[in-house]
Protein backbone atom coordinates (compact mmCIF):
# COMPACT_ATOMS: atom_id res chain seq x y z
CA UNK A 1 0.00 0.00 0.00
CA UNK A 2 1.53 3.38 -1.12
CA UNK A 3 1.63 6.38 1.37
CA UNK A 4 -1.67 8.20 -0.03
CA UNK A 5 -3.51 4.66 0.02
CA UNK A 6 -2.90 4.74 3.51
CA UNK A 7 -3.54 8.01 4.43
CA UNK A 8 -6.84 8.18 2.49
CA UNK A 9 -7.68 4.52 4.20
CA UNK A 10 -10.68 4.37 6.73
CA UNK A 11 -8.56 2.28 8.40
CA UNK A 12 -5.86 4.84 9.05
CA UNK A 13 -4.83 5.12 12.40
CA UNK A 14 -2.83 7.94 14.11
CA UNK A 15 0.63 7.32 15.08
CA UNK A 16 3.28 9.49 16.96
CA UNK A 17 3.71 11.99 13.91
CA UNK A 18 0.34 12.08 13.59
CA UNK A 19 -0.45 12.85 16.69
CA UNK A 20 1.80 15.52 17.34
CA UNK A 21 0.86 17.31 14.37
CA UNK A 22 -3.00 17.00 15.46
CA UNK A 23 -2.09 18.49 19.32
CA UNK A 24 -0.57 20.94 17.65
CA UNK A 25 -3.29 22.11 15.29
CA UNK A 26 -6.45 21.29 18.18
CA UNK A 27 -4.22 23.75 20.25
CA UNK A 28 -3.76 26.29 17.93
CA UNK A 29 -7.41 26.34 16.36
CA UNK A 30 -8.93 26.48 20.47
CA UNK A 31 -6.97 29.67 20.57
CA UNK A 32 -8.24 30.86 16.99
CA UNK A 33 -11.78 29.76 18.13
CA UNK A 34 -11.98 31.55 21.63
CA UNK A 35 -9.95 34.52 19.78
CA UNK A 36 -11.67 35.15 16.32
CA UNK A 37 -14.89 33.92 17.24
CA UNK A 38 -15.52 34.09 20.87
CA UNK A 39 -16.78 30.38 20.64
CA UNK A 40 -19.90 30.13 23.10
CA UNK A 41 -21.17 26.59 23.88
CA UNK A 42 -24.11 25.65 25.57
CA UNK A 43 -24.72 21.79 27.11
CA UNK A 44 -21.53 20.50 26.77
CA UNK A 45 -22.00 18.37 30.22
CA UNK A 46 -24.39 16.54 27.56
CA UNK A 47 -21.48 15.36 25.31
CA UNK A 48 -20.96 11.70 26.00
CA UNK A 49 -17.92 10.97 28.15
CA UNK A 50 -17.08 7.68 26.23
CA UNK A 51 -16.76 6.46 22.97
CA UNK A 52 -18.48 5.62 20.81
CA UNK A 53 -20.67 8.69 19.54
CA UNK A 54 -21.25 10.61 16.59
CA UNK A 55 -21.43 14.22 16.64
CA UNK A 56 -23.46 15.83 14.01
CA UNK A 57 -24.44 19.12 13.28
CA UNK A 58 -25.93 21.88 10.81
CA UNK A 59 -23.26 22.61 7.70
CA UNK A 60 -22.05 26.13 6.40
CA UNK A 61 -18.63 26.30 6.73
CA UNK A 62 -15.20 24.70 6.87
CA UNK A 63 -15.23 25.93 10.42
CA UNK A 64 -18.04 23.42 11.53
CA UNK A 65 -15.77 20.66 11.59
CA UNK A 66 -12.81 22.46 13.55
CA UNK A 67 -15.59 23.65 16.13
CA UNK A 68 -17.42 20.82 16.86
CA UNK A 69 -14.10 18.89 17.42
CA UNK A 70 -12.69 21.28 19.48
CA UNK A 71 -15.64 20.51 21.85
CA UNK A 72 -14.53 16.88 22.82
CA UNK A 73 -11.79 16.34 25.73
CA UNK A 74 -8.31 15.96 24.75
CA UNK A 75 -8.12 11.89 25.82
CA UNK A 76 -10.74 11.43 23.20
CA UNK A 77 -9.24 13.28 20.50
CA UNK A 78 -6.98 11.04 19.24
CA UNK A 79 -9.71 8.60 18.52
CA UNK A 80 -11.98 11.20 17.24
CA UNK A 81 -12.36 11.28 13.28
CA UNK A 82 -14.29 14.05 11.24
CA UNK A 83 -15.56 12.64 8.25
CA UNK A 84 -14.59 14.10 5.35
CA UNK A 85 -15.22 14.60 1.58
CA UNK A 86 -13.21 11.81 -0.03
CA UNK A 87 -13.41 13.75 -2.93
CA UNK A 88 -12.11 17.29 -1.34
CA UNK A 89 -10.32 16.40 1.41
CA UNK A 90 -8.32 13.56 0.07
CA UNK A 91 -8.06 14.46 -3.69
CA UNK A 92 -4.48 14.52 -3.78
CA UNK A 93 -1.28 13.10 -1.36
CA UNK A 94 -0.46 16.50 -0.58
CA UNK A 95 -4.11 17.18 0.60
CA UNK A 96 -4.04 13.58 2.45
CA UNK A 97 -1.43 14.20 4.12
CA UNK A 98 -2.70 17.57 5.66
CA UNK A 99 -5.93 16.16 6.02
CA UNK A 100 -4.47 12.70 8.06
CA UNK A 101 -1.89 14.97 9.92
CA UNK A 102 -3.84 17.62 11.18
CA UNK A 103 -7.61 17.18 11.26
CA UNK A 104 -7.21 13.13 11.65
CA UNK A 105 -10.17 12.67 8.66
CA UNK A 106 -11.39 9.76 7.67
CA UNK A 107 -12.59 10.07 3.84
CA UNK A 108 -16.06 9.29 2.89
CA UNK A 109 -16.57 8.93 -1.09
CA UNK A 110 -19.46 11.00 -1.59
CA UNK A 111 -20.13 9.85 -5.33
CA UNK A 112 -20.68 6.23 -4.16
CA UNK A 113 -22.03 6.81 -0.63
CA UNK A 114 -23.74 3.48 -0.99
CA UNK A 115 -24.01 0.80 2.25
CA UNK A 116 -20.91 -0.87 1.50
CA UNK A 117 -18.99 2.29 1.22
CA UNK A 118 -20.26 2.76 4.71
CA UNK A 119 -19.35 -0.41 6.11
CA UNK A 120 -16.51 -0.03 6.98
CA UNK A 121 -16.91 3.17 9.56
CA UNK A 122 -19.64 1.64 10.64
CA UNK A 123 -18.01 -1.67 11.99
CA UNK A 124 -14.75 0.69 12.78
CA UNK A 125 -17.46 3.06 15.19
CA UNK A 126 -18.41 -0.12 17.32
CA UNK A 127 -14.83 -2.16 17.21
CA UNK A 128 -12.21 0.38 18.30
CA UNK A 129 -14.50 2.26 19.12
CA UNK A 130 -14.35 5.48 17.69
CA UNK A 131 -15.91 9.17 17.61
CA UNK A 132 -17.29 11.11 14.23
CA UNK A 133 -18.36 14.07 13.62
CA UNK A 134 -20.09 14.35 10.43
CA UNK A 135 -22.70 16.68 8.65
CA UNK A 136 -25.67 14.79 7.81
CA UNK A 137 -26.39 17.51 5.05
CA UNK A 138 -23.78 16.27 2.75
CA UNK A 139 -22.36 19.60 1.95
CA UNK A 140 -22.18 23.02 2.82
CA UNK A 141 -25.34 24.80 2.64
CA UNK A 142 -25.41 27.97 0.58
CA UNK A 143 -27.82 29.83 2.19
CA UNK A 144 -27.34 29.03 5.83
CA UNK A 145 -30.24 27.18 5.99
CA UNK A 146 -30.83 23.85 6.71
CA UNK A 147 -30.13 21.27 4.45
CA UNK A 148 -32.49 17.66 4.36
CA UNK A 149 -30.35 15.27 5.55
CA UNK A 150 -29.14 12.34 4.05
CA UNK A 151 -29.04 8.23 4.84
CA UNK A 152 -25.86 7.91 5.39
CA UNK A 153 -25.73 8.76 9.20
CA UNK A 154 -28.26 6.22 9.99
CA UNK A 155 -26.30 3.58 8.13
CA UNK A 156 -23.53 4.22 10.16
CA UNK A 157 -25.93 4.10 13.54
CA UNK A 158 -29.23 2.11 12.91
CA UNK A 159 -29.40 -0.83 15.08
CA UNK A 160 -26.41 0.24 17.15
CA UNK A 161 -26.44 1.94 20.75
CA UNK A 162 -23.75 4.31 19.36
CA UNK A 163 -25.54 7.96 20.77
CA UNK A 164 -25.71 10.28 18.22
CA UNK A 165 -25.42 13.96 19.19
CA UNK A 166 -27.23 16.57 17.61
CA UNK A 167 -25.42 19.82 17.66
CA UNK A 168 -26.36 23.53 16.17
CA UNK A 169 -23.63 26.16 14.96
CA UNK A 170 -24.97 29.67 15.05
CA UNK A 171 -23.02 32.34 13.18
CA UNK A 172 -20.16 29.95 11.50
CA UNK A 173 -22.19 31.00 8.50
CA UNK A 174 -21.37 34.54 8.87
CA UNK A 175 -17.82 33.61 9.24
CA UNK A 176 -17.24 31.85 6.39
CA UNK A 177 -20.06 31.56 4.03
CA UNK A 178 -19.28 28.94 0.88
CA UNK A 179 -18.50 31.53 -1.50
CA UNK A 180 -15.87 33.11 1.24
CA UNK A 181 -11.93 32.17 0.44
CA UNK A 182 -11.21 33.32 4.38
CA UNK A 183 -13.16 33.00 7.39
CA UNK A 184 -13.93 36.27 9.20
CA UNK A 185 -13.69 37.09 13.13
CA UNK A 186 -17.65 36.70 14.09
CA UNK A 187 -19.16 35.26 17.20
CA UNK A 188 -19.75 31.26 16.80
CA UNK A 189 -22.35 29.55 19.34
CA UNK A 190 -22.72 25.93 19.30
CA UNK A 191 -25.78 24.47 21.52
CA UNK A 192 -25.38 20.53 22.43
CA UNK A 193 -28.33 19.00 22.35
CA UNK A 194 -29.43 15.56 23.92
CA UNK A 195 -27.91 12.39 22.69
CA UNK A 196 -30.20 10.23 20.51
CA UNK A 197 -29.97 6.35 20.33
CA UNK A 198 -31.52 4.44 17.69
CA UNK A 199 -30.85 0.55 18.66
CA UNK A 200 -34.16 -0.68 17.85
CA UNK A 201 -34.19 1.53 13.82
CA UNK A 202 -33.63 -1.27 11.55
CA UNK A 203 -30.84 -1.13 9.26
CA UNK A 204 -32.41 -0.64 6.14
CA UNK A 205 -33.81 2.25 3.94
CA UNK A 206 -36.96 3.23 6.35
CA UNK A 207 -34.90 3.15 9.50
CA UNK A 208 -32.40 5.62 8.18
CA UNK A 209 -35.11 7.81 6.89
CA UNK A 210 -36.46 7.99 10.33
CA UNK A 211 -32.80 8.75 11.78
CA UNK A 212 -32.73 11.68 9.24
CA UNK A 213 -35.83 12.88 10.43
CA UNK A 214 -35.20 12.59 13.78
CA UNK A 215 -32.01 14.17 14.20
CA UNK A 216 -33.03 16.92 11.41
CA UNK A 217 -35.85 17.82 13.84
CA UNK A 218 -33.75 17.65 16.80
CA UNK A 219 -30.81 19.45 15.24
CA UNK A 220 -33.71 22.59 14.40
CA UNK A 221 -35.08 22.54 17.63
CA UNK A 222 -31.68 23.75 19.17
CA UNK A 223 -31.96 26.29 16.93
CA UNK A 224 -35.37 27.36 17.84
CA UNK A 225 -33.51 27.99 21.77
CA UNK A 226 -33.33 31.17 22.53
CA UNK A 227 -29.33 32.35 23.76
CA UNK A 228 -29.09 31.65 26.94
CA UNK B 1 44.13 11.96 9.96
CA UNK B 2 43.16 14.70 12.33
CA UNK B 3 42.14 15.07 16.04
CA UNK B 4 39.69 17.55 16.03
CA UNK B 5 36.62 16.74 16.08
CA UNK B 6 34.90 19.51 14.20
CA UNK B 7 37.25 17.97 11.04
CA UNK B 8 35.30 14.68 11.97
CA UNK B 9 32.15 15.50 12.39
CA UNK B 10 32.18 17.64 9.26
CA UNK B 11 35.42 17.35 7.19
CA UNK B 12 34.15 16.27 3.79
CA UNK B 13 37.67 17.22 2.91
CA UNK B 14 39.61 14.06 4.58
CA UNK B 15 36.38 11.72 2.86
CA UNK B 16 39.47 10.25 0.36
CA UNK B 17 42.48 10.00 3.18
CA UNK B 18 42.27 6.28 3.88
CA UNK B 19 43.18 4.31 0.25
CA UNK B 20 40.23 1.69 1.74
CA UNK B 21 37.79 4.40 1.51
CA UNK B 22 38.31 5.18 -2.49
CA UNK B 23 38.79 1.50 -2.87
CA UNK B 24 35.33 0.46 -1.48
CA UNK B 25 33.63 3.48 -2.77
CA UNK B 26 34.70 2.82 -6.57
CA UNK B 27 33.87 -0.86 -5.89
CA UNK B 28 30.18 -0.28 -5.04
CA UNK B 29 30.00 2.00 -8.13
CA UNK B 30 31.57 -0.58 -10.27
CA UNK B 31 29.19 -3.14 -9.02
CA UNK B 32 26.41 -1.39 -9.90
CA UNK B 33 27.39 -0.25 -13.34
CA UNK B 34 28.78 -4.22 -13.94
CA UNK B 35 24.94 -5.54 -12.75
CA UNK B 36 23.72 -2.91 -15.02
CA UNK B 37 25.52 -4.30 -17.60
CA UNK B 38 25.33 -7.57 -17.01
CA UNK B 39 20.96 -7.30 -16.56
CA UNK B 40 21.44 -5.51 -20.28
CA UNK B 41 23.62 -8.39 -21.77
CA UNK B 42 21.40 -11.27 -20.36
CA UNK B 43 18.65 -9.45 -21.59
CA UNK B 44 20.02 -8.74 -24.86
CA UNK B 45 20.90 -12.42 -25.44
CA UNK B 46 17.44 -13.26 -24.46
CA UNK B 47 18.06 -15.34 -20.88
CA UNK B 48 15.84 -13.50 -19.38
CA UNK B 49 12.20 -13.57 -19.25
CA UNK B 50 10.46 -10.29 -19.22
CA UNK B 51 9.49 -10.65 -15.50
CA UNK B 52 12.59 -11.51 -14.12
CA UNK B 53 14.20 -8.49 -15.94
CA UNK B 54 11.72 -6.04 -14.73
CA UNK B 55 12.10 -7.08 -11.21
CA UNK B 56 16.07 -7.26 -11.75
CA UNK B 57 15.69 -4.05 -12.86
CA UNK B 58 13.79 -2.30 -10.12
CA UNK B 59 15.86 -4.14 -7.93
CA UNK B 60 19.35 -2.39 -9.24
CA UNK B 61 16.90 0.63 -9.21
CA UNK B 62 16.34 0.56 -5.95
CA UNK B 63 20.15 -0.21 -4.92
CA UNK B 64 21.55 3.24 -6.96
CA UNK B 65 19.42 5.23 -4.91
CA UNK B 66 20.40 3.56 -1.69
CA UNK B 67 23.90 3.44 -2.23
CA UNK B 68 24.31 7.06 -2.48
CA UNK B 69 22.47 7.51 0.43
CA UNK B 70 24.52 4.95 2.70
CA UNK B 71 28.20 5.92 1.03
CA UNK B 72 27.07 10.16 0.88
CA UNK B 73 26.83 10.30 5.12
CA UNK B 74 29.90 8.56 5.61
CA UNK B 75 32.02 10.23 3.50
CA UNK B 76 30.77 13.36 3.88
CA UNK B 77 31.16 13.42 7.95
CA UNK B 78 30.66 11.68 11.08
CA UNK B 79 27.78 13.81 11.92
CA UNK B 80 26.11 12.83 9.07
CA UNK B 81 26.91 8.82 9.60
CA UNK B 82 25.13 9.93 12.73
CA UNK B 83 22.42 11.51 11.78
CA UNK B 84 21.99 9.06 8.43
CA UNK B 85 21.75 5.75 11.52
CA UNK B 86 19.39 7.86 13.80
CA UNK B 87 16.81 8.33 10.73
CA UNK B 88 17.41 4.45 9.98
CA UNK B 89 16.78 3.22 13.40
CA UNK B 90 13.49 6.10 13.61
CA UNK B 91 12.28 4.93 10.06
CA UNK B 92 12.95 1.05 11.39
CA UNK B 93 10.99 1.53 14.34
CA UNK B 94 8.14 3.14 12.81
CA UNK B 95 7.93 -0.18 10.74
CA UNK B 96 8.20 -2.31 13.28
CA UNK B 97 5.55 -0.64 15.69
CA UNK B 98 2.95 -0.34 13.12
CA UNK B 99 3.63 -3.91 12.04
CA UNK B 100 3.31 -4.81 15.98
CA UNK B 101 0.56 -2.48 16.97
CA UNK B 102 3.27 -0.84 19.63
CA UNK B 103 2.51 2.49 18.03
CA UNK B 104 -0.91 2.46 20.00
CA UNK B 105 0.73 2.21 23.13
CA UNK B 106 1.39 5.82 22.97
CA UNK B 107 3.39 6.28 26.14
CA UNK B 108 5.96 2.73 25.44
CA UNK B 109 6.14 4.15 21.63
CA UNK B 110 7.61 7.53 22.83
CA UNK B 111 9.68 6.24 25.02
CA UNK B 112 11.43 4.31 22.29
CA UNK B 113 11.68 7.49 20.28
CA UNK B 114 13.27 9.41 23.22
CA UNK B 115 15.54 6.36 23.43
CA UNK B 116 16.88 6.12 19.71
CA UNK B 117 17.25 10.26 20.30
CA UNK B 118 19.43 10.04 23.38
CA UNK B 119 21.82 7.46 21.33
CA UNK B 120 22.44 9.57 19.17
CA UNK B 121 22.87 12.46 21.19
CA UNK B 122 25.60 10.36 22.90
CA UNK B 123 26.77 9.26 19.90
CA UNK B 124 27.29 12.81 18.70
CA UNK B 125 28.93 13.68 22.04
CA UNK B 126 31.23 10.55 22.25
CA UNK B 127 30.14 9.99 25.30
CA UNK B 128 30.71 6.21 25.20
CA UNK B 129 29.29 5.97 29.31
CA UNK B 130 26.08 7.30 28.50
CA UNK B 131 26.01 5.21 25.23
CA UNK B 132 26.31 2.16 27.18
CA UNK B 133 24.00 3.45 30.14
CA UNK B 134 21.14 4.12 27.94
CA UNK B 135 20.37 0.67 27.05
CA UNK B 136 19.43 -0.54 31.31
CA UNK B 137 17.89 3.09 31.98
CA UNK B 138 15.57 2.84 28.71
CA UNK B 139 14.10 -0.94 29.76
CA UNK B 140 14.18 0.33 33.41
CA UNK B 141 11.93 3.62 32.14
CA UNK B 142 9.58 1.46 29.83
CA UNK B 143 8.91 -1.12 32.47
CA UNK B 144 8.19 1.72 34.60
CA UNK B 145 6.07 4.01 32.27
CA UNK B 146 3.87 1.27 31.24
CA UNK B 147 3.21 0.33 34.96
CA UNK B 148 2.26 3.95 35.34
CA UNK B 149 -0.90 3.41 33.61
CA UNK B 150 -2.44 1.15 35.88
CA UNK B 151 -3.95 -1.14 33.27
CA UNK B 152 -2.38 -4.48 34.07
CA UNK B 153 -3.77 -5.91 30.68
CA UNK B 154 -1.12 -6.61 28.05
CA UNK B 155 1.64 -5.16 30.18
CA UNK B 156 4.02 -7.93 29.70
CA UNK B 157 3.02 -7.49 25.85
CA UNK B 158 3.90 -3.75 25.50
CA UNK B 159 6.77 -3.42 27.91
CA UNK B 160 8.39 -6.52 26.10
CA UNK B 161 7.80 -4.90 22.84
CA UNK B 162 9.06 -1.54 23.74
CA UNK B 163 12.47 -3.36 25.44
CA UNK B 164 12.67 -5.57 22.02
CA UNK B 165 12.90 -2.43 19.88
CA UNK B 166 15.20 0.05 21.48
CA UNK B 167 17.45 -3.02 21.84
CA UNK B 168 17.62 -3.40 17.99
CA UNK B 169 16.90 -0.10 16.77
CA UNK B 170 18.06 1.72 19.82
CA UNK B 171 21.12 -0.10 21.12
CA UNK B 172 22.17 -2.10 18.19
CA UNK B 173 21.35 -0.26 15.17
CA UNK B 174 23.07 2.84 17.76
CA UNK B 175 26.72 0.88 17.41
CA UNK B 176 26.36 1.59 13.89
CA UNK B 177 26.63 5.13 14.45
CA UNK B 178 28.75 5.11 17.29
CA UNK B 179 31.69 3.71 14.76
CA UNK B 180 31.93 7.45 13.68
CA UNK B 181 34.01 8.74 16.63
CA UNK B 182 37.04 7.13 15.58
CA UNK B 183 39.23 8.98 13.58
CA UNK B 184 39.06 6.19 10.80
CA UNK B 185 35.44 5.67 10.68
CA UNK B 186 34.93 5.55 7.16
CA UNK B 187 36.70 2.56 6.02
CA UNK B 188 35.50 0.43 9.00
CA UNK B 189 31.41 1.83 8.34
CA UNK B 190 31.71 1.07 4.60
CA UNK B 191 33.36 -2.02 5.25
CA UNK B 192 30.38 -3.37 7.32
CA UNK B 193 28.22 -2.00 5.26
CA UNK B 194 29.42 -3.32 2.21
CA UNK B 195 30.25 -7.24 3.28
CA UNK B 196 26.66 -7.21 5.28
CA UNK B 197 24.80 -6.43 2.09
CA UNK B 198 27.18 -8.41 -0.03
CA UNK B 199 26.83 -11.28 2.38
CA UNK B 200 22.96 -11.71 1.75
CA UNK B 201 23.63 -11.21 -2.03
CA UNK B 202 25.99 -14.12 -1.64
CA UNK B 203 23.68 -16.32 0.27
CA UNK B 204 21.08 -15.57 -2.33
CA UNK B 205 23.15 -16.53 -5.32
CA UNK B 206 24.44 -19.82 -3.69
CA UNK B 207 21.15 -20.40 -2.56
CA UNK B 208 19.80 -20.44 -6.08
CA UNK B 209 23.15 -22.17 -7.39
CA UNK B 210 23.61 -25.14 -5.28
CA UNK B 211 20.69 -24.60 -2.85
CA UNK B 212 18.97 -27.98 -1.88
CA UNK B 213 18.36 -28.75 1.78
CA UNK B 214 16.07 -25.93 3.66
CA UNK B 215 17.93 -24.01 6.52
CA UNK B 216 14.80 -22.99 8.18
CA UNK B 217 11.76 -23.97 6.55
CA UNK B 218 9.20 -23.12 8.49
CA UNK B 219 10.76 -19.68 9.18
CA UNK B 220 11.95 -18.27 5.72
CA UNK B 221 11.43 -21.35 3.31
CA UNK B 222 13.81 -20.14 0.43
CA UNK B 223 16.60 -20.41 3.16
CA UNK B 224 19.26 -22.84 2.46
CA UNK B 225 22.06 -24.60 3.80
CA UNK B 226 24.18 -24.35 0.40
CA UNK B 227 23.26 -20.05 0.85
CA UNK B 228 24.42 -20.22 4.09
CA UNK B 229 28.13 -21.50 3.93
CA UNK B 230 28.27 -20.01 0.35
CA UNK B 231 27.68 -16.81 2.30
CA UNK B 232 29.99 -17.84 5.15
CA UNK B 233 32.71 -18.77 2.67
CA UNK B 234 32.77 -15.87 0.36
CA UNK B 235 31.89 -13.01 2.86
CA UNK B 236 35.09 -14.29 4.84
CA UNK B 237 36.89 -14.05 1.65
CA UNK B 238 35.74 -10.77 0.79
CA UNK B 239 36.52 -10.25 4.86
CA UNK B 240 40.35 -10.74 4.57
CA UNK B 241 40.50 -9.01 0.87
CA UNK B 242 39.28 -5.76 2.18
CA UNK B 243 40.51 -5.91 5.94
CA UNK B 244 43.59 -6.18 5.28
CA UNK B 245 43.27 -2.65 3.11
CA UNK B 246 40.95 -0.95 5.74
CA UNK B 247 42.91 -2.51 9.37
CA UNK B 248 46.14 -2.23 7.27
CA UNK B 249 49.02 -1.89 10.53
CA UNK B 250 46.62 -1.93 13.33
CA UNK B 251 46.13 -5.25 16.07
CA UNK B 252 42.96 -6.32 13.64
CA UNK B 253 45.27 -7.21 10.82
CA UNK B 254 46.16 -10.41 10.90
CA UNK B 255 44.68 -13.70 9.73
CA UNK B 256 42.65 -15.04 12.27
CA UNK B 257 40.79 -11.76 13.41
CA UNK B 258 39.82 -11.27 9.71
CA UNK B 259 38.32 -14.35 9.26
CA UNK B 260 36.15 -13.68 12.69
CA UNK B 261 35.17 -10.56 11.38
CA UNK B 262 34.26 -12.49 8.57
CA UNK B 263 32.41 -15.26 10.58
CA UNK B 264 30.35 -12.66 13.07
CA UNK B 265 29.38 -10.36 9.74
CA UNK B 266 28.06 -13.46 7.77
CA UNK B 267 26.43 -15.73 10.87
CA UNK B 268 25.30 -12.35 12.54
CA UNK B 269 23.67 -11.25 9.11
CA UNK B 270 22.27 -14.55 8.31
CA UNK B 271 20.64 -14.74 12.20
CA UNK B 272 19.14 -11.03 11.35
CA UNK B 273 17.85 -11.75 8.84
CA UNK B 274 16.12 -15.07 10.17
CA UNK B 275 15.06 -13.39 13.14
CA UNK B 276 13.12 -10.86 11.18
CA UNK B 277 11.45 -13.41 9.05
CA UNK B 278 10.64 -15.05 12.21
CA UNK B 279 9.10 -11.83 13.74
CA UNK B 280 6.86 -11.28 10.43
CA UNK B 281 6.11 -14.97 10.29
CA UNK B 282 4.67 -14.81 13.89
CA UNK B 283 2.69 -11.25 12.25
CA UNK B 284 1.51 -13.54 9.75
CA UNK B 285 3.25 -10.29 7.10
CA UNK B 286 4.95 -11.02 3.68
CA UNK B 287 6.73 -7.41 4.06
CA UNK B 288 7.08 -4.74 6.69
CA UNK B 289 6.11 -2.74 3.95
CA UNK B 290 6.52 -1.03 0.55
CA UNK B 291 9.25 2.01 0.78
CA UNK B 292 11.88 -0.06 -1.49
CA UNK B 293 10.81 -1.19 -4.47
CA UNK B 294 11.61 -4.85 -5.42
CA UNK B 295 13.18 -4.99 -1.72
CA UNK B 296 9.69 -4.12 0.18
CA UNK B 297 10.19 -2.44 3.26
CA UNK B 298 13.55 -0.66 4.94
CA UNK B 299 13.47 -3.60 7.53
CA UNK B 300 13.72 -6.36 5.09
CA UNK B 301 16.61 -4.61 3.77
CA UNK B 302 18.44 -3.47 6.52
CA UNK B 303 17.64 -6.21 9.13
CA UNK B 304 20.86 -8.45 8.37
CA UNK B 305 22.61 -4.95 10.28
CA UNK B 306 20.80 -5.14 13.47
CA UNK B 307 22.73 -7.94 14.83
CA UNK B 308 26.26 -7.37 12.97
CA UNK B 309 26.65 -3.60 14.26
CA UNK B 310 27.09 -4.55 17.86
CA UNK B 311 29.00 -7.65 17.17
CA UNK B 312 31.75 -6.14 14.99
CA UNK B 313 31.76 -2.96 17.28
CA UNK B 314 32.66 -5.04 20.63
CA UNK B 315 35.26 -7.28 18.72
CA UNK B 316 37.21 -4.51 17.33
CA UNK B 317 36.51 -2.30 20.46
CA UNK B 318 37.64 -5.09 22.99
CA UNK B 319 41.15 -5.67 20.61
CA UNK B 320 42.16 -2.37 19.92
CA UNK B 321 39.41 0.33 21.02
CA UNK B 322 37.14 2.27 19.19
CA UNK B 323 37.63 6.30 19.41
CA UNK B 324 40.63 6.36 21.72
CA UNK B 325 42.16 8.84 19.78
CA UNK B 326 40.14 11.46 19.34
CA UNK B 327 38.47 13.76 21.97
CA UNK B 328 35.22 12.92 24.51
CA UNK B 329 32.04 14.63 25.30
CA UNK B 330 32.35 17.30 22.41
CA UNK B 331 29.01 18.93 23.60
CA UNK B 332 29.09 18.23 27.55
CA UNK B 333 32.45 18.40 28.31
CA UNK B 334 34.33 16.27 30.79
Amino acid sequence: MSQGQRLASTAREPGLIEGIGQRTWALAMRCYLRICHRLTVHGRERLPAQLPFVLIGNHTSHLDALVLSSLVPWRLRRWLFPIAAGDVFFETPARSALSALLLNALPMRRKQAGRHALDELRVRLLQDPCGFVLFPEGTRSANGELQPFKAGLGMLVAGTGVPVVPCHLEGAFTAWPRQARLPRPGRIVVRVGTPLVFATEPNERQGWERIADVTAQAVRQLAAVPPA
Amino acid sequence: MTHDPGERLFGWRHAFDHPATVWIATGVLGALAGAALLIQTLAATGRLSAATRTELWRRLGSWCVMAPLFLGPVLLGAAWTIGAVALLSLLCYREFARATGLFREREVSSLVVLGILAITFACIDHWYDLFMALTPLSVVMIAAVAVAADQPRGYIQRTALGVFAFMFFGTCLGHLGYFANDTGYRPMVLLILVTVELNDVFAYTCGRLFGRRKLAPATSPNKTWAGAIGAMVLTTLLMLALGALVFEGTEINRIEHLVALGLIVSVGGQLGDLMLSAIKRDLGLKDFAATIPGHGGLLDRFDSLILVAPAVFHYIGYLQGIGLNDARRILTGG
